[in-house]
């Protein structure tokens, strides 16, 4: 077993920086100190609409006054001030806060309000026709609006550790969502470990994309920007992205790596930077990073820092501040993260880990009180995490050879004309097994070619890969792809024999 | 602005995207449909409009991709915009 520490991280920055980063016992303690020290800052800027730290605890000391007796509170709304306030205002009473995802329909809200007994339920406008069930089927519980405050102002109450900030559900791209249940010790953890492996940390320009119901934009994006005194501005709609980056001028972002390519191809297609002149830093994840996105964006000035985590984790498990150098791994380990690799499988435990799946009787997910992430990892001399496969899609050939697709992927990923590929299973009519890889083309790198030459060419890239393979994972079929894949909400591949 | 102009700097937006690469040699159809036959994503649309906006300089403002049938459609809608 071994435990990461902070001090790794130290030379990725000045000592000045470094040293003021510390950890919190909680949102209150955290939320205390911030708004205090960066009362005059901007704090969020809705679409243009700006509120100072000072006017954010103002607006949420208001809105403590409406918040009910009993423990949990459910949130539903999109990205928006109003969804920062209420969030503030509860986390900091010592509420813990289920994250409904915004699209959740009426009837899941009143489902979700009674499984967990909600004592309130906290929408925007946007949202408001999902109280519909709740408020005929369960007067019990209190439907507030955003927008609404208490007559008087209630100070953000002293919370433990161990008090549960929030509730966070699960992808659920391998199977049911669950709710991970993370302690204000966990959530903090998370939030503050999102500062490490960054040149300039605070004070910083933040342009939100991701949603709020995701660890990754709630975490990452909103709380380590309050953490460090930064400005986060609320993009409303990816459509208007660039627009608002324009606008705004971001110096740091938190990415899929879809948008981050799509963001890159539209910069070459049109012949400038799309995502602003003060980029500086891009940090991505939630999906495999290609290297080339790396290397291009280096050749931009801009540093793509790749990372690994989950919901379980608190969104962050080990970020790559060494990215040019060692574009293939997601990273060393944040500070306070235990963990241990059982046949090649990554276990965790440590401050930043969930307290368990609500409702759930957890036995599956743990061994000996050990995290197991279902990720197939290997760890390299300097400390580097590689991740080489999840466990679940494992393919077992018939003669017992164990394949894991993600490591065979990666290797044609990292052609430049190569955007994404898989590699699955197939059985042949009379069935035999065959190994198929499907390649969806980087369309600007491939069409630097004559077009007479593209197909040969990138055929003969592929196939010389495939030679350099160990002969039982080389793939017998090559179907290259004339349309996306499939994909999950969050962009990753909606991978062969998974229904969405 | 010409509609074949338009058709040309279309095709080359499209190209960009996840469209089905073999409906887009020759002159644009503009008979296809967006998501039937062009077969896009929700990635696919999003590069379309931010790439329309930017290439003709218009908005969609409140109009999304989703209201346009065919390429046709969206042939009209820039040339109505860029007049």
């Amino acid at each position: 077993m071994k435990t990461a520490s902070a001090e790794i991280f130290r030379k990725y920055t000045t000592d000045e920086v470094f040293d003021r980063i510390k950890p919190c016992s909680s949102v209150s303690d955290m939320w205390r100190k911030v708004s205090a020290e960066y009362a005059d800052t901007v704090a969020i800027n809705d679409g243009g609409e700006t509120h100072t730290f000072a006017e954010l605890e103002s607006d949420a000391a208001l809105f403590r006054g409406l918040l009910p007796d009993g423990g949990r509170i459910g949130i539903i709304a999109p990205n928006s001030y109003g969804f920062v306030k209420a969030f503030i205002a509860a986390v900091t009473a010592g509420k813990t806060c289920l994250i409904m995802p915004a699209g959740l329909p009426a009837e899941a809200v009143y489902g979700l309000s009674m499984q967990l007994g909600l004592a309130a339920v906290v929408h925007t406008d946007e949202t408001a026709d999902r109280m519909s069930v709740l408020s005929k089927a369960a007067p019990n519980v209190k439907i507030i609006s955003a927008a609404d405050s208490g007559k008087e102002p209630v100070p953000a109450s002293d919370v433990p550790g161990d008090v549960p900030a929030v509730i966070m559900f699960t992808g659920g791209t391998t199977g049911k969502s669950k709710g991970a249940v993370l302690s204000n010790r966990a959530f903090m953890r998370g939030t503050v470990n999102g500062c490490y492996g960054i040149k300039d940390v605070f004070g910083q320009k933040y342009l939100l994309v991701l949603p709020f119901s995701h660890v990754f934009g709630l975490i990452r994006n909103l709380m380590t920007s309050l953490y460090t005194g930064s400005t986060l501005f609320i993009c409303r709609s990816n459509k208007d992205m660039f627009r608002d980056i324009a606008v705004f001028r971001p110096t740091i972002m938190v990415m899929v790596p879809a948008l981050a390519e799509m963001a890159l191809t539209l910069s070459k297609k049109f012949g400038r930077n799309m995502l602003g002149q003060d980029l500086r830093t891009i940090i991505c994840g939630a999906a495999a990073v290609p290297p080339y996105l790396i290397r291009e964006y280096a050749s931009m000035g801009i540093t793509l820092l790749p990372g690994y985590g989950l919901t379980e984790s608190a969104n962050l498990v080990s970020g790559n501040p060494e990215s040019l150098k060692k574009p293939d791994s997601v990273g060393i380990m944040y500070p306070g993260m235990e963990y241990r690799i059982e046949d090649g499988e990554l276990w965790l435990k440590g401050e930043n880990m969930m307290d368990g799946y609500i409702g759930d009787d957890n036995s599956a997910a743990y061994t000996d009180g050990w995290f197991r992430t279902g990720d197939l990892v290997r760890i390299d001399d300097d400390g580097f995490l590689y991740i080489t496969g999840r466990i679940k899609e494992i393919i077992v050939l018939p003669n017992g050879e164990n394949i894991s697709p993600a490591e065979v992927e990666a290797s044609f990923s990292a052609l430049n004309c190569v955007q994404d590929c898989e590699l699955y299973e197939d059985k042949t009519e009379n069935g035999s097994s065959v190994l198929v890889l499907e390649v969806l083309p980087r369309m600007t790198e491939l069409g630097k070619l004559p077009e007479e030459e593209r197909a040969g060419r990138l055929r003969a890239m592929i196939e010389e890969v495939n030679a350099s393979l160990p002969a039982y994972k080389r793939y017998n079929r090559l179907c290259i792809r004339d349309t996306d894949f499939p994909r999950t909400p969050a962009m990753k591949i909606l991978r062969h024999g998974k229904k969405q | 602005m010409e509609r074949q102009e338009i058709k040309a700097k279309l095709k080359e937006i499209l190209s960009l995207t996840d469209a089905d690469s073999g409906l887009l040699e020759g002159e644009l159809d503009e008979g296809l449909r967006l998501r039937e036959d062009c077969g896009f994503s929700s990635v696919g649309m999003l590069y379309t409009v931010i790439g329309i906006e930017e290439m003709f300089g218009i908005r969609f403002d409140s109009v999304g991709l989703g209201s346009f049938v065919t390429v046709g459609d969206v042939v009209d809608f820039i040339g109505e915009k860029t007049k």
